[in-house]
């Protein structure tokens, strides 16, 4: 689960780390009363998930109350990716010379997290230049690894016993709150020569939420989404028109892939998930039915463990429910004969392979 | 790498579970010697045939069992593993789905501390069909005898493929899943190497998807340690979007990290046959295979 840039500075500030004063608001009516608080100049920071949020106009540097105002009741409105904003930062102004950046990440070649730290921030991680990578043991970093880092990092004095605290404790949130990814990016140099996070991206490892029931609470960044990991199935969501649903995540990222390759536009990826049931199924199908971009579903299932009789049970209640898109199937493996019987007599068309069954889902678009 | 051989005692810990008792049965059916079960606190039970422990130390005692498969909850799981290994398990497959990251690199390292191996977390588990032998809930009709190796790092590709090449008179000498989250126990390139040593493995087929660098890891051991063996390949997800997990928690590309065209071009630059689809593996195996 990725947080929101004020969330995550919510968890900076909890681990000691420096960021600059500022207010969430959820509506340009709570803006006066935030710049009471934050003073001016203030940056006004749209709370999106997607990349490119200055580029599109989501950060705003206001000088002035009105300034602030408008720019604020503009952003509210402005979505990025597709996606609106539901809450804006107002954040005190930090003037500022260098930019550097400092991560604690997954390394999944190593199998360990690491320490990422370089000089030139602003930039993406991959393509950034004379980056320090520490690799951090379970226990955690100590000093004994941070402050050869910040060395390296060629900070001293000062920036660098800074340096050294803003890397323990970012490691060190990372590891009481389990996250994926905490990322400062930039770590600004203010004027007065202290180092201040001035973003955050902070990604929670899914599967340890069961750890942390605060996250849990969280509400999802995609209704349907939350509401299929409730079920137990994956879903993403998708810009195309073609529902995409099979058993297994790497056959339906297959699925996807002959789709695309045969010129449709998935609108969805479901993964059923293995040995599933015919009331996952159900929930499953139900969830594609108020997709509202699909026209049409397409249907590959691999039955192993996954019976094709009991997808083809739910298939044949949903359908039966109404309000179905028309549905294209291949179901081969177990109990593959009788899932044809059931499905006789309803508009579920069978196929006999996947790419049969994908031509014609992609022509019917 | 140590993998049982035929008749080799191995336990099931959370056998009482609906999915452990089911499979339990499933591996017995196959040829599997499921020697004993563990589930604390249901000591003196008998799930499909099999007599029930309360911790793996007593059921190691009494079968001698050097491997263990687990089907235990996620929050259970580190627990069971550390538990399995420190009984003195050498082989520990982790079918068990949605484990903490943090938990699965503590088992990392203590099965490295210990010379143990990790199949897994998220793995259908792997299966010997020369040998009868499963350790796993792979569909056992997928596949035949042979002297192919397949590792995958999905199931249900693993059980397509393998469908696809039994068809088309390739059998396997071994079909495992490396697993599909970020941190496998065991990785792509160790199990080359293990299959690079074996004289019943005659060439291998990777299935990798997006996410992470193992691809690209193994593309470079092929090329540096010039692989004896043909290698062929599939990565699913050219058609996935980035920033997207998508059902595997290891399936996401960042920026550019994790790409199916990254994976593709490592592969073809390290002289691995590439498939674009699964239903093209066979006929790129024919094309370059003696049966």
């Amino acid at each position: 689960m990725r947080l929101f840039e004020y969330q995550g500075k919510d968890l900076l500030r909890r681990y000691g780390v420096p960021t600059p004063v500022s207010v969430t608001v959820r509506g340009p009516e709570e803006v006066d009363a935030a710049l009471e608080k934050v003073g001016l100049p203030v940056v006004i920071k749209s709370q999106v998930l997607a990349g490119g949020r200055g580029k599109a106009g989501g950060v705003v540097v206001a000088k002035t109350m009105e300034e602030a105002r408008e720019a604020a009741s503009r952003i509210m409105e402005l979505r990025i990716g597709g996606e609106k904003p539901s809450a804006l930062l107002l954040e005190k102004a930090t003037p500022h010379g260098e930019e550097m950046y400092l991560s604690v990440t997954l390394d999944r070649g190593k199998r360990c997290f690491v320490v990422i730290g370089g000089r030139l921030g602003g930039v993406d991680v991959e393509s950034m230049q004379g980056k320090v990578i520490e690799p951090v043991p379970i226990g955690g970093l100590g000093r004994p690894l941070a402050e050869p880092m910040a060395a390296e990092m060629g900070l001293t004095g000062e920036q660098g016993e800074q340096l050294v605290s803003i890397a323990m404790d970012l490691e060190r949130l990372s590891r009481e709150e389990e996250c994926e990814l905490v990322e400062v990016n930039p770590l600004a140099m203010a004027e007065d020569g202290t180092l201040v996070a001035l973003d955050s991206k902070v990604i929670l490892d899914d599967n340890a939420l069961f750890r942390h029931p605060e996250f849990s609470q969280l509400p999802p960044e995609d209704p349907l989404e939350g509401e299929a990991s409730k079920e137990g199935f994956a879903f993403v969501r998708l810009e195309g028109d073609l529902a995409v649903v099979g058993n297994g995540a790497g056959l339906v990222l297959s699925t996807l892939d002959l789709v695309t390759d045969a010129g449709g536009r998935p609108a969805c990826f479901l993964d059923l998930g293995g040995g599933s049931q015919r009331e996952r199924v159900e929930a499953a199908l139900r969830v594609v039915k108020r997709l509202p971009n699909a026209r049409n579903v397409l249907v590959n299932i691999f039955g192993g463990i996954t019976r094709a009789s009991d997808v083809a049970e739910g298939l044949k209640n949903v359908v039966g429910e109404g309000g179905m898109q028309p549905v294209f199937a291949r179901l081969s493996g177990a109990e593959e004969e009788r899932a044809r019987a059931i499905l006789e007599g309803t508009p579920v068309k069978l196929y006999e392979t996947a790419q049969e069954a994908v031509r014609a889902a992609v022509s019917a678009a | 790498m140590i993998l049982p051989e035929k008749g080799d005692p191995v336990i099931v810990q959370g056998i009482t579970g609906k999915y452990g008792s089911l499979h339990a049965g499933l591996m017995k059916q196959y040829g599997t010697n499921v020697a004993a079960g563990v589930t604390p606190g249901k000591a003196g039970e008998t799930v499909v045939g099999v007599k029930v422990y309360d911790g793996v130390a007593d059921a190691v005692r009494a079968t001698g069992a050097r491997s263990s498969v687990i089907f235990v909850p996620a929050p259970r799981f580190l627990a069971a593993a550390e538990e399995a290994l420190n009984a003195g398990i050498k082989l520990v497959v982790a079918i068990t789905e949605h484990v903490p990251i943090r938990d699965e690199l503590q088992v990392v390292e203590l099965a490295r501390s210990l010379g143990a191996t990790v199949i897994g977390p998220n793995t259908p588990g792997v299966i010997l069909p020369s040998k009868l032998l499963k350790l796993g809930i792979m569909p056992v009709t997928s596949f035949r005898p042979g002297r192919i190796a397949l590792f995958s790092r999905s199931g249900t590709l693993m059980y397509e493929i393998a469908h696809q090449l039994s068809t088309s008179g390739f059998g396997q000498a071994i079909a495992l899943g490396i697993g599909g989250d970020p941190i496998n126990g065991s990785t792509m390139v160790e199990w080359f190497e293990w299959a690079r040593a074996r004289d019943d493995v005659s060439a291998v087929v990777a299935v990798g998807e997006i996410g992470g660098d193992s691809e690209e890891r193994l593309a470079q051991y092929i090329t540096e340690t010039r692989f004896p063996k043909p290698v062929f390949a599939y990565v699913a997800g050219r058609a996935a979007p980035r920033e997207k997990r998508m059902g595997h928690a290891g399936a996401i590309i960042y920026g550019n990290y994790g790409t199916a065209e990254s994976k593709i071009a490592a592969f073809r630059s390290a002289g691995v046959k590439v498939a674009m689809t699964p239903t093209e593996i066979p006929a790129l195996l024919s094309a370059n295979l003696r049966k």
